[in-house]
């Protein structure tokens, strides 16, 4: 992982989460992961191409989902959720959306030109992710709905 | 005597109780859902106010141990003697041995304890707090060891798994063991051999526990009872601990020959041979490491390094730098490789797994002063001194990444990774030299520190001043 990368990541992943959140964000310890992943639950994958190749995940269960899409819901004086229903998934696609276009936008900034593919979003039990031959940096938040966990696996194109 | 519960008994029991685990309830319902397969279970305890586990596999029986018999003269972690049925077997207290508080029963009270059945060794008897119950879990789920698990060895842990909300380390018994026991006659001396052989097959970054006592330097304390012995393995185990230092073939030499000078430095100085705090390990490993480590390399040395350079300049050359920490002996390599070649497509890898280190790499500024003349050139003043230009800047690439993970570079020319090698596990370093070769070029260049060498005959010595390098034998050769 390209140090210059991972200073963007985890600066918009904090100012989005708490701006949009309102609420303190507690910084966990970066660390690196090769191995497969268990997934918390629900997850949103934009892909990034271009000098690079990768892939950002944002990660949380569904409980935490839920808390989190409602909050950014009632902040836009909208109806909360109760399930993850339509509105609950495109709430959290557009909050990956938000974070990764800005860490985008920064490394841009530093002359590293990358463009984003569409958000997806994956909801399940039992899911795994795993990136051959790439190394994964996780960036842990804990914010009052949960847990949120930032997986950044880009590397250079060889 | 013991009240003894038969495993078999115990393991029927979990049956259900993994069952139970897997309905999908509870507020942290993704969480416990992902106990999908039940393959690995373990008998859990807990030791010092943690949870631990032990492979279940290992576990002859569950026993309240009581009356034991003292033995005078041995270790303070050994409790005695036990007459298990008939079989008298030794008695460990893992609290002692991992130096966690010991909660004080009343004296004759009976003690949890664990009977454990390990490959080779007779039944063994450890004591721990409390013995918690067996769960089972997805063999999938178990994590790699973190180093915040300080107060207990790292390779003493094969791996942790959460469970229900608890954070289970998974404690490596065949290693906790093979230290404390006496090896088996036959077994004697090929076990430091066994560290020598070629290449490593297993995938990096596994967390695999290590075969008995090949890859540790601990068949020496077993092979005689001389005290010199036994201090030079505590030191080799205590700089594990204290500098992440691992003894093996790869710095034998320089151990053994450190380890004299130290022992008699300490004695001349009145002071303890045996190392106590990281401070002692420091002083220890003080000349261990290469000269200009953690700085640009003067003029002299860069010119020796020139030696190892071909002689033609090549279209394209490219260079692995692990373990480049702040990166000042990168940046004196990339000027040493844009001197020497000035057309030639140049990249450095340069990875080191300290964040807060090779974050500043890319935008080192230092004063000039004491600046190479070499690299002087190559810099740009700055508002806060001098930054290297971007030509310079260009060549390298910083990376943040764990060699021990898969290692995604190209082919590459050299390899310049001195000191590395003697701070991971003996394990990792088999299996980065096997990785070293893998990705070096027909005929490339491996530097390793200069108090480090390699064992085997894949590589060939360079011979040169102050710099230990090998070449990589070609593929027909």
């Amino acid at each position: 992982m390209r140090v210059e990368y991972i200073n963007p990541f985890v600066e918009s992943a904090y100012g989005v989460i708490q701006e949009v959140l309102g609420a303190e964000v507690e910084r966990g310890e970066l660390y690196l992961k090769s191995t497969s992943m268990p997934v918390l639950g629900v997850a949103a994958i934009v892909g990034l191409a271009g000098d690079v190749e990768g892939r950002v995940l944002f990660d949380m269960s569904k409980e935490t989902a839920i808390q989190v899409a409602s909050q950014m819901l009632r902040s836009m004086g909208m109806e909360p959720i109760d399930e993850l229903n339509d509105m609950g998934r495109a709430t959290i696609t557009e909050l990956a959306n938000m974070i990764t276009g800005q860490a985008v936008t920064k490394l841009h900034d530093l002359g590293f030109k990358f463009d984003l593919s569409p958000p997806a979003i994956f909801t399940g039990d039992n899911m795994e992710v795993s990136d051959p031959g790439v190394e994964a940096l996780i960036v842990p938040m804990q914010i009052p709905q949960g847990k949120v966990e930032i997986n950044v696996a880009i590397r250079e194109r060889t | 005597m013991a009240e003894k519960t038969s495993t078999t008994e115990m393991l029927r029991s979990t049956g259900t109780l993994a069952a139970e685990q897997r309905s999908p309830e509870g507020e942290d319902g993704g969480e416990a859902q992902r106990a999908d397969i039940v393959d690995f279970k373990m008998v859990t305890f807990s030791l010092g106010g943690k949870d631990y586990g032990i492979d279940i596999m290992k576990v002859k029986e569950i026993a309240k141990i009581k009356s034991y018999t003292y033995v005078p003269n041995t270790p303070h972690f050994v409790r005695g003697v036990y007459n298990l049925r008939g079989d008298i077997i030794s008695v460990l207290d893992l609290r002692r041995m991992f130096n966690l508080p010991v909660e004080e029963k009343e004296e004759g009270q009976p003690e949890d304890g664990l009977i454990l059945r390990l490959e080779e060794n007779l039944p063994f008897g450890v004591i721990v707090d409390r013995i918690d119950r067996v769960v089972g879990i997805s063999r999938e789920r178990i994590q790699p060891p973190h180093p915040i698990f300080a107060d207990i060895n790292l390779k003493y842990i094969s791996g942790v798994v959460e469970h229900e909300n608890r954070l289970y380390i998974i404690l490596d018994v065949d290693r906790i063991l093979a230290k404390e026991e006496e090896a088996p006659e036959a077994s004697r001396g090929t076990e430091i051999s066994a560290l020598a052989g070629g290449s490593g097959t297993e995938e990096p970054g596994e967390a695999r526990p290590a075969a008995t006592g090949a890859a540790q330097p601990s068949a020496r304390a077993s092979e005689t009872e001389d005290p010199e012995a036994l201090t030079f393995e505590f030191v080799s185990e205590t700089l594990a601990t204290f500098a992440g230092f691992y003894v093996s073939d790869v710095n034998k030499a320089w151990m053994e020959r450190r380890f004299g000078e130290w022992v008699r430095e300490r004695q001349e100085s009145g002071q303890d041979t045996q190392l106590s705090s990281a401070e002692d390990a420091a002083q220890y490993l003080r000349d261990f490491y290469s000269p200009h480590t953690g700085a640009f390399w003067p003029e002299a040395y860069g010119e020796e390094f020139r030696k190892l350079l071909p002689s033609d300049e090549p279209r394209g050359y490219t260079v692995w730098n692990p373990g480049c920490a702040k990166g000042f002996e990168t940046y004196s390599l990339a000027c040493i490789l844009r001197s020497q070649f000035p057309e030639a497509r140049l990249k450095i890898w340069a990875h080191d797994n300290d964040l807060l280190s090779v974050s500043t790499a890319p935008n080192l500024v230092v004063p000039l002063q004491g600046v190479p003349e070499l690299h002087r050139k190559h810099m740009v003043a700055g508002k806060n001194g001098y930054a290297f230009s971007q030509e310079i800047q260009d060549l390298i690439l910083f990376e943040y990444h764990d060699i021990t993970s898969t290692n995604a570079i190209p082919e590459v020319d050299l390899i310049v990774a001195r000191d590395v090698l003697s701070f991971l596990p003996v394990q990792q370093q088999q299996a980065l030299l096997s990785e070293f070769s893998e990705r070096l070029k027909e005929g490339g260049i491996l530097v390793i520190g200069k108090n480090e060498e390699l064992p085997g005959d894949e590589w060939k010595a360079v011979e040169l001043k102050d710099i230990r390098a090998y070449r990589l034998k070609d593929a027909g050769g």
